[in-house]
């Protein structure tokens, strides 16, 4: 398996007035491909932040971070949002669609940057909307979604491009129990059928069983770096009974 | 593509909020249109003006003292029946031009009521000399003849009328034949009516007759209405049309000069072309004026984009976190507010443009004048509101586009 990120002596400092604020210590991780990782830590541990490094939204301050062997830290904005586009699919907590267009077109959204043309991007729309069970959705409007059906748009629309990676940040923070279980299902096969990278940010451990390797943060730094037997690989659905 | 898909998001956006976006617009239609319909107005009051001037006929002029030099030469000066012009005057200009002068006459005119019956109308008499009608081409008698040779010879008190008048006062068109009494120098004499005329519509024919002034323009020959000493200020000319009109005119007035013995400049020719010149310039100022009214609105209505594209901005700024997060460009989120602000800007543009030319339209329909519209103008004026929008939209869609992704996606 090969290296899709590679971190070494991260930190990453906030000059708050004469104050600084350490939210990232010294961190050195590396993932492999294929891997599903749920990052675990209270709130102010630094998850976020690694999070948004991860997902090249923010810079780091010292030390490197490679994505798919490309260090981050010489790319210019413009190029960040080009990694982001073809690297990277994000999931947000509160879903983050883009109101008053249809699940289809946010779905779309991705490729229209990645200027692919209109016919591709939209057979792959609705092939990805049909892998997440919601065919028949396309042209619903976030507001007629549910908050279950809502992750699942933010999902197919996070795979839009083939990213290497796929970040989740607390995916299952505004779902109910059931909704949260359908969520992390769909991680699940696709780390197990398509061999999609998964990092899964959350504060919730019956979430995090859902992943192979539980990184766990405190203070800015990596306390612990659990994995399961390789056996498990994969099967935890019975994780939230 | 990306042009095709922000043009589908901006109109989706404006759509969206459909009041907001026209109250924006508003400021743009009101400058768009002022322009428009001043420009398509001054357009065609300047046609029109010069279809007046081309039915008189471009080599008409008239010689006359040049009073305003005269102010300036003289701190008091009285005019004395010398300075005027009598008939020896126009034969000697006839006589020393005949290539170039077709028409010469003393210049008499004068207003009078008349009355058949118990119906009354006012005219306006001008005196002509024969042949008139050849060069006033917007005379096209219907009935009888025009003012003849003989009848100027004698002085005989002959009338031509309009066929409007000829209606009014006696009922009936064919009027030749029928007598009309009318006011000269104090006298009430009745002047035989010898031919009936259409006139050609024109734009101060129908101003008047819009201002419900009704006064018909009938003729007469000259020499039945001169005064007692048979002089009159003016000579009115129509010169060779093929030459420079204007050199013609300071040779007849320098001869004027000359052979009654008068200093440099005491009389003067105006041309219809010279007159046309001054209406001209008045609509050009009328125009800059109303222009400058038109551009202070555009700016305002300018202001009035940048200031709700900053609101949408701020309005949207999670949505601009998404879309950057997902792949987006600092150019991309720039040019799609950037033609945000520009497609509500030319809607405003196009609204503002039809308004504005059918506020042309009506107006000039009032006038009873054909409306001029310069496809240049409405070009210019679309692509100026492009203008307008670009260049209010630069500074809130720099704003969008310059939004650090995290702080975006965190903004409630």
């Amino acid at each position: 398996m090969s290296e899709v990120i590679r971190i070494e002596n991260l930190s990453k400092i906030y000059e708050n007035g004469p104050l600084q604020v350490k939210a990232l210590d010294q961190v050195s991780l590396n993932i492999e491909e294929g891997e599903f990782v749920a990052i675990m830590g209270a709130s102010g541990s630094g998850k976020s932040t690694l999070m948004n490094i991860i997902g090249c939204l923010d810079r780091a301050t010292e030390g490197e971070y490679l994505l798919d062997g490309i260090n981050i830290k010489e790319k210019k904005d413009d190029e960040l949002s080009h990694i982001r586009n073809a690297n990277i699919g994000f999931v947000f907590q509160f879903f983050n669609l883009i109101a008053r267009t249809s699940a289809l077109r946010n779905v779309e959204l991705p490729m229209i940057y990645a200027k692919l043309d209109r016919q591709e991007r939209h057979q792959r729309a609705l092939q990805l909307l049909e892998d997440v069970g919601l065919a028949d959705r396309g042209h619903h409007l976030p507001n007629e979604l549910s908050g279950g059906q809502k992750q699942r748009v933010a999902i197919a629309r996070a795979l839009a491009n083939n990213p290497s990676i796929l970040l989740a940040d607390e995916p299952t923070g505004n779902l109910d129990s059931q909704s949260s279980v359908e969520i992390m299902e769909i991680f699940q096969r696709l780390n197990r059928e398509r061999g999609t990278t998964v990092i899964v940010v959350t504060h919730e451990p019956d979430i995090s069983q859902f992943a192979q390797r539980v990184l766990t943060f405190r203070d800015g730094k990596i306390i612990g770096d659990t994995r399961k037997p390789s056996n498990e690989k994969g099967g935890n659905s019975h994780a939230m009974d | 593509m990306l042009w095709i898909e922000n043009v589908h998001l901006a109109i989706s956006a404006i759509k969206a909020n459909k009041l907001r976006s026209f109250l924006t617009m508003l400021g743009i239609i009101i400058g768009i249109s002022s322009v428009i319909s001043i420009t398509s107005i001054g357009a065609s009051a300047k046609g029109a003006v010069s279809d007046e001037f081309d039915s008189l006929g471009k080599a008409y002029m008239y010689l006359m003292i040049n009073y305003s030099q005269l102010a300036e030469m003289y701190t008091d000066y009285s005019i004395m029946g010398d300075d005027l012009f009598s008939q020896e005057d126009v034969d000697a200009l006839k006589e020393r031009f005949p290539q170039d002068i077709r028409y010469a006459t003393l210049y008499t005119y004068n207003n009078s009521e008349t009355r058949v019956g118990r119906t009354t109308a006012d005219l306006a008499i001008m005196g002509v000399a024969e042949g008139y009608s050849d060069y006033n081409k917007t005379i096209q008698m219907v009935y009888g003849r025009m003012i003849n040779e003989s009848d100027v010879k004698g002085s005989r008190d002959r009338i031509v009328v309009d066929v409007e008048c000829a209606r009014k006062l006696f009922g009936r068109e064919d009027v030749v034949g029928e007598e009309l009494p009318i006011q000269v120098e104090g006298d009430s004499r009745g002047f035989i009516i010898v031919g009936v005329y259409q006139m050609e519509e024109t734009l101060s024919s129908q101003i008047n007759a819009a201002m419900g002034m009704s006064s018909y323009s009938v003729y007469v020959p000259f020499s039945s209405m001169l005064s007692g000493e048979g002089v009159s200020s003016y000579i009115e000319i129509y010169g060779n049309p093929d030459k420079d009109v204007r050199q013609q005119g300071e040779a007849y007035a320098n001869y004027m000069n000359r052979i009654k013995d008068k200093p440099e400049d005491f009389y003067m020719v105006e041309t219809a072309e010279g007159q046309q010149d001054i209406i001209n310039q008045v609509l050009g100022v009328l125009s800059v004026a109303i222009g400058a009214i038109a551009a202070i609105s555009l700016l305002v209505g300018g202001i009035g984009i940048m200031n709700i594209m900053l609101v949408s901005v701020t309005e949207r700024t999670r949505e601009i976190g998404i879309r950057k997060s997902l792949g987006a460009r600092t150019r991309d989120i720039l040019t799609q507010f950037l033609i945000e602000a520009v497609i509500l800007s030319v809607i405003g543009g196009i609204i503002g443009t039809m308004l504005g030319v059918g506020i042309a339209a009506l107006g000039m329909s009032i006038a009873g004048v054909r409306v001029v519209v310069q496809p240049l103008v409405v070009v210019l004026a679309v692509l100026f509101s492009a203008g307008v929008g670009l260049f209010f939209g630069l500074f809130p869609a720099r704003r969008a586009a310059k939004l650090d992704p995290i702080e975006a996606l965190r903004y409630e």
